[in-house]
């Protein structure tokens, strides 16, 4: 018999980092590198001050939205409702204060209660009745763009000019919606990756049935992925009123893609597991500046969308790759 | 040298007497882990070969290599003295290579009937009609359900006997049966035995694996023996005591190999259970002393993995169980015990995570201060458990898969201690773990117990329980039927307990689907069923309407409703096949938009008939494309099904704002009325949709290319079993379903009269919507063209209605969200009904 030696040899290695740089960080940051450069070569208009102040507050919205896609994936869920969930906290942010500022603080608690019942609601169709979630998220959709029109008509508002100073202003150069997404991707992060919370729900998102048998609460696990991603939808949809002079009420629909996009590109497997929350930031980052930057060198919107769908190729592909041999070494 | 003597046995043999089949120095492994190694065997014609070996000795292994399931690392097969060069399903079929799985290849989502037909050559089934020739072929086996019945209702026994009458319908030269009785009772297994001996006298090959000496003795000619990959040892059936298969077998003496026992007899009970029932477990009671190990036994099936989740708290059961003197609630049962389950694969470890997350989640409380875990200590106390049961992993972040089965279940171990538990249940602990492991595992368990934890294990392997335990129940049909202790704790009584008191599993009773004929229950069970309701509801809403609005049911508004549902419904019939694989087609919106847009610059009113014909072909064109490209990007380079076609999606969108950036080229009107032709308040392109659909529906249930696209959605790894060449039928689909989405297109074309890149993108979330409405799942495997169809005309009829009952467009969502939410919540209720 082989007795395996009884001392540790493999782990008395000094582990280094607490955290290993995960890979997807380092290709989607290289990437951002090697994009940033190609700007400052080609388009260093799309570096300019003016432009990225002008560009970022739309990166950070990605980057929000993308966090809330980030933790129903990780569920491997898929998120349709964001558009409905985006719409309405911007309706309910303009419409419901009517420019007056003493009522935007209820008009925000207004959001978030839509934000927490349209959360509960597809967590118990996915986690309690079993439900895909693409069917589950298609109807609550539904039903949110119906909100939408209750409160607004369909019709723009204008937004409060308290709203436009919070969200659309600048502290020391920076735009604040930038503030907002950090802070929301440091509160991710943290919790996903230091609570005990955060771990147990990533180990759901690997494999519920490993979870149910370790003794796990798989189902409110998954809950809280609906119901947080639509607080992260919420935070978005107000920062949009903020932002934007006249929100729209169909303002969630440009969303949705982009949101999956940098998902997936910030390297989290749509087959749900581990999130990457950094990663996923620094690519709605990534794929903004990307678009800035063909703006910038005059690409019409077409090969915009185009050089967007092949970079999403070419991430699935790179990460798909790197699985099917991970895969492969381990299996034959 | 072994390969040397056959080949010089197989050049001095008449060619009347080859082998029907020999492999030659086969090996296989699975992750570097050798799985078969230079294995060789013939196998005669009219003679049972038994193969006989532990669990993991690679039978199934080369099973699978014989049936082509998998190709060998090296080695060669031959048959009837040809050598085969490259093994498929499809070519051992046509061989006459017929192989019953352990795991039947049986698709849940089709019917008995479809699950024969998909399976076996047509020409079974001219004479006299489909079903007789079906319910012919299940009395040879004497099983006896309606052929229309859905397969997923079939208990476990008559699957397997449903596997066995598809292999013995083809009159196989070589016939392969893996423990085919290890869930059928003693008729059955009579029944199977004397087909047995009729296919032999006929001079069929039959290959047979075991693992039970009785029916080695009963119905073999020939065994051959494996053990951790290799042949141990080979003769016929007469030349060998029992006593040698079983050194052969085991190679291995017991005193070496486990660790000593509990010196104590008896001492303070640790653990008791009292009086436990719950589903598939009745009145079990037993207790575990101080520093004892307790064993569960049996024949498989018979409750064990049942009784092991009550103990872990896993599910509600009646009883008391007792840990030091203290009745435990549920939940603190839950708390208390650690469960180590049988399936390693889903259940012990989250693929995907690292070595130190899998060997930690359940304990994380204990590093953790204020709900925040501490990294350094986490890690600190990984490395002590790790060594403490010698866990060798390249590191603490390498991914759990890329350890070994043993080392993979010693972080399960790890992760079972360091929650620090009350009682240790470990169900089937050394499934898939290497010898070498193995006796680990053992030392640990018996350590745990040492230090005061009791500990239950549940083993199929009655020499490990000799081996290990100091007490063994025996259960049978979830009752204790014998509790073994001390000297009488041996392989001999274990088996003997277990098959006297019951040879074999009771054959659940049949539920009530099978027993109960009658078209009308297999209607409402069927993939169809919901065009009914649907059906109505469609009429009631019209009713409805049309009470509040008369113009609802004027000839123009039905003319209408029905135009605008026949692009979704085309549409709809593409997302339906996607879906029946088990995929889902994110791109169909943009592609028809697309589509729309390569008209415009054909299908106009200045140009000539041929360069119109020459536009509706470059739509198919794209269309094709466009599928085959989400087929390939699925199937070769790995992408999930949604986020191939959602970058398909996004690069779709470009190229249509590429073609035209603002909407241009009106399509010519000859055209669209030519499109748009109306018969009655009927428009004949949606005639030609319902016709389309009922085609496709007859294709989906009449035909093998129907039941392959639904065999790969209900269990891809049974279509190929069957037969099917999955990469080819997956590719296929998306053609399939971007033509669909091409005529829906078409349609959409006539709609919109103009090039413009902003539409057609709704028709992704309307299409998936209308394939919901009609019953389809999204889970794969059923579904139903014409149910989809009536969804895209219900969901036109209801935006429409909203219009006409002059509500604001608040309602029209509204109801869209609340049709589906319903409609997913009603059928889903349903199918759970069905499947218990």
């Amino acid at each position: 018999m082989n007795a395996p030696p009884l001392t540790p040899t493999a782990f008395s290695r000094p582990a280094g980092l607490p955290m290993p740089l995960a890979r997807s960080f380092v290709t989607v940051v290289l990437s951002t590198i090697v994009l940033i450069a190609v700007c400052a070569v080609f388009a260093p208009s799309s570096l300019s001050w003016g432009a990225l102040s002008g560009s970022l507050p739309f990166a950070a919205i990605i980057a929000i939205v993308g966090l809330g896609q980030l933790l129903v994936v990780q569920q491997g869920g898929f998120d349709l409702s964001l558009p409905g969930a985006v719409s309405l906290s911007v309706v309910v942010a303009t419409h419901y204060p009517q420019q007056d500022d003493a009522l935007l603080f209820q008009a925000v608690l207004v959001a978030i209660a839509f934000a927490l019942a349209a959360g509960v609601l597809n967590g118990l169709l996915f986690s309690v009745f079993r439900l895909n979630a693409i069917i589950a998220t298609i109807g609550t959709n539904a039903l949110l763009y119906g909100a939408v029109f209750a409160v607004s008509g369909g019709v723009p508002s204008i937004t409060t000019e308290l709203l436009a100073e919070i969200a659309g202003g600048e502290t020391f150069g920076v735009p604040n919606s930038v503030y907002f997404a950090l802070a929301a991707m440091a509160v991710v992060s943290f919790v996903l990756k230091k609570t005990v919370v955060g771990r147990r729900y990533e180990v759901i998102g690997a494999s519920p049935s490993a979870g149910r048998a370790a003794g796990l609460s798989v189902r409110t696990h998954q809950m809280m992925a609906y119901v947080f991603a639509q607080l992260l939808y919420c935070m978005a949809g107000i920062l949009i009123g903020g932002i934007t002079r006249e929100p729209t009420a169909f303002q969630g629909d440009s969303l949705l893609l982009p949101s999956v996009a940098v998902v997936v590109l910030g390297g989290t497997s749509l087959l749900g597991g581990r999130g990457y929350p950094v990663s996923t930031v620094v690519a709605a980052f990534f794929l903004n500046q990307l678009s800035q930057f063909a703006l910038a060198v005059g690409v019409p919107y077409s090969a915009q969308t185009i050089i967007q769908a092949l970079a999403l190729g070419f991430g699935i592909g790179v990460y798909s790759l790197r699985w099917t041999l991970n895969v492969r070494k381990s299996t034959g | 040298m072994a390969d040397a003597a056959i080949d010089k046995v197989e050049r001095t043999r008449a060619a009347g007497d080859e082998p029907a089949l020999r492999v030659t120095g086969v090996s296989k492994s699975f992750s570097g882990v050798p799985a078969l190694r230079d294995v060789s065997v013939e196998f005669n014609p009219g003679e049972v070969h038994a193969i006989l070996g532990e669990n993991g000795a690679g039978k199934s292994t080369l099973i699978n290599i014989i049936s082509g399931t998998f190709p060998p690392s090296e080695g060669e097969i031959w048959f009837e003295g040809r050598k085969i060069e490259e093994m498929t399903p499809a070519l051992a079929s046509s061989l006459g290579i017929a192989t019953c799985f352990q795991h039947p290849a049986i698709l849940d989502d089709l019917s008995v009937l479809e699950n024969l037909r998909v399976a076996l050559p047509a020409a079974l089934f001219s004479r006299p009609s489909p079903p007789e020739a079906a319910r012919r072929m299940l009395a040879g086996v004497g099983l006896e359900v309606p052929p229309r019945m859905r397969a997923g209702g079939l208990s476990v026994a008559q699957k397997h006997l449903l596997e066995i009458a598809k292999a013995l319908a083809l009159k196989p030269k070589i016939l392969i049966l893996d423990e085919p009785t290890a869930s059928l009772d003693q008729d059955a297994t009579d029944m199977l035995f004397a087909r047995i001996q009729d296919l032999v006298k006929s001079g069929t090959a039959v290959i047979y694996i075991t693992h039970r000496l009785a029916e080695l003795r009963r119905i073999a000619d020939h065994v051959t023996v494996l053990r951790d990959g290799r042949v141990r040892g080979s003769a016929p059936v007469g030349d060998i005591g029992d006593a040698d298969l079983v050194n052969l077998i085991v190679g291995r003496t017991l005193e070496s190999a486990f660790p000593p026992k509990s010196p104590r007899d008896g001492g303070d009970i640790a653990f008791s259970a009292t009086g436990l029932t719950a589903r598939g477990v009745t009145n079990v009671s037993f207790d575990v002393a101080r520093g004892q190990i307790v064993g569960i036994a049996g024949v498989a099936g018979n409750g064990q993995s049942e009784l092991m989740r009550v103990l872990a708290g896993l599910h509600p059961a009646t009883g008391a169980v007792t840990l030091h003197g203290r009745q435990l609630s549920p939940s603190e049962l839950l708390h208390e015990a650690a469960f180590m389950p049988s399936d390693r694969h889903t259940e012990g470890v989250a693929s995907g995570l690292t070595v130190r997350e899998n060997a930690t989640f359940s304990a994380l409380e204990r590093f953790a201060t204020g709900g925040i875990v501490d990294g350094r200590k986490e890690a600190d106390q990984v490395k002590a458990i790790f060594g403490e049961l010698a866990v060798k992993a390249p590191g603490l972040e390498a991914p759990i898969l890329s350890l070994s089965g043993g080392n993979q279940q010693k972080v399960v171990m790890s992760r079972a201690l360091l929650s620090e538990p009350g009682l240790i249940i470990a169900d089937e602990p050394t499934q898939g773990v290497d010898v070498g492991a193995r006796f680990e595992i053992y030392r640990i368990l018996r350590d745990v117990s040492e230090a005061g934890t009791p500990v239950v294990v549940n083993s199929s392997d009655a020499v490990e329980l000799e081996g290990l335990c100091d007490k063994v129940i025996v259960l049978s049909r979830g009752h204790a039927v014998e509790t073994l202790t001390g000297k009488d704790v041996t392989e001999a009584r274990i088996v003997e307990a277990a098959v006297r008191a019951e040879t074999h599993v009771r054959e659940s009773p049949p539920n009530a689907t099978a027993s109960r004929p009658g078209g009308l229950r297999h209607f409402v069970q069927s993939d169809n069923a919901p065009a009914v309701p649907l059906a109505l509801v469609t009429i009631l809403l019209g009713l409805y309407v049309y009470s509040q609005n008369d113009n609802f049911l004027s000839a123009y508004n039905i003319y209408n409703i029905f135009l605008l549902a026949t692009a979704l419904g085309f549409i709809a019939m593409g997302q339906t096949v996607a879906l029946l694989m088990g995929g889902i087609d994110l791109s169909v919106g943009p592609l028809a938009g697309f589509l729309v847009v390569v008209a415009s610059f054909f299908v106009n009113e200045d140009k000539s008939a041929l360069v119109i014909a020459i536009g509706f072909l470059l739509m198919f064109g794209g269309a094709f494309v466009t599928g085959a490209v989400n087929g390939i990007l699925i199937r070769y380079a790995n992408f999930t099904p949604i986020a191939a076609t959602l970058a398909m999606y996004i690069a779709i969108q470009g190229f249509s704002f590429l073609l035209r950036d603002n909407p241009d080229g009106y399509i010519s009107y000859p055209v669209t009325d030519w499109i748009n032709w109306q018969w009655g308040p009927f428009p004949v392109a949606f005639l030609v949709l319902v016709a389309t659909a009922i085609v496709a529906e007859y294709v989906l249930r009449r035909t093998k290319a129907g039941w392959r696209l639904r065999a790969i959605g209900s269990d891809e790894d049974s279509a190929r079993r069957i037969g099917t060449r999955v990469d080819l039928a997956f590719i296929g689909g998306y053609v399939t379903c971007s033509l669909f989405t091409a005529l829906g297109a078409i349609m959409l074309m006539t709609q919109i009269g103009v090039g413009d890149p902003r539409q057609g993108v709704n028709y992704t979330l309307a299409s998936i919507t209308a394939v919901v409405l009609g019953g389809t799942s999204l889970s794969g495997g059923r579904g139903t063209f014409i149910g989809s169809v009536l969804g895209a005309v219900l969901l036109t009829e209801v935006l429409a209605a909203v219009t006409f009952l002059g509500l604001t467009q608040t309602y029209q969502y509204l109801f869209q969200g609340l049709l589906i939410l319903v409609a997913a919540l009603i059928y889903s209720a349903v199918r759970r009904r069905a499947a218990h």
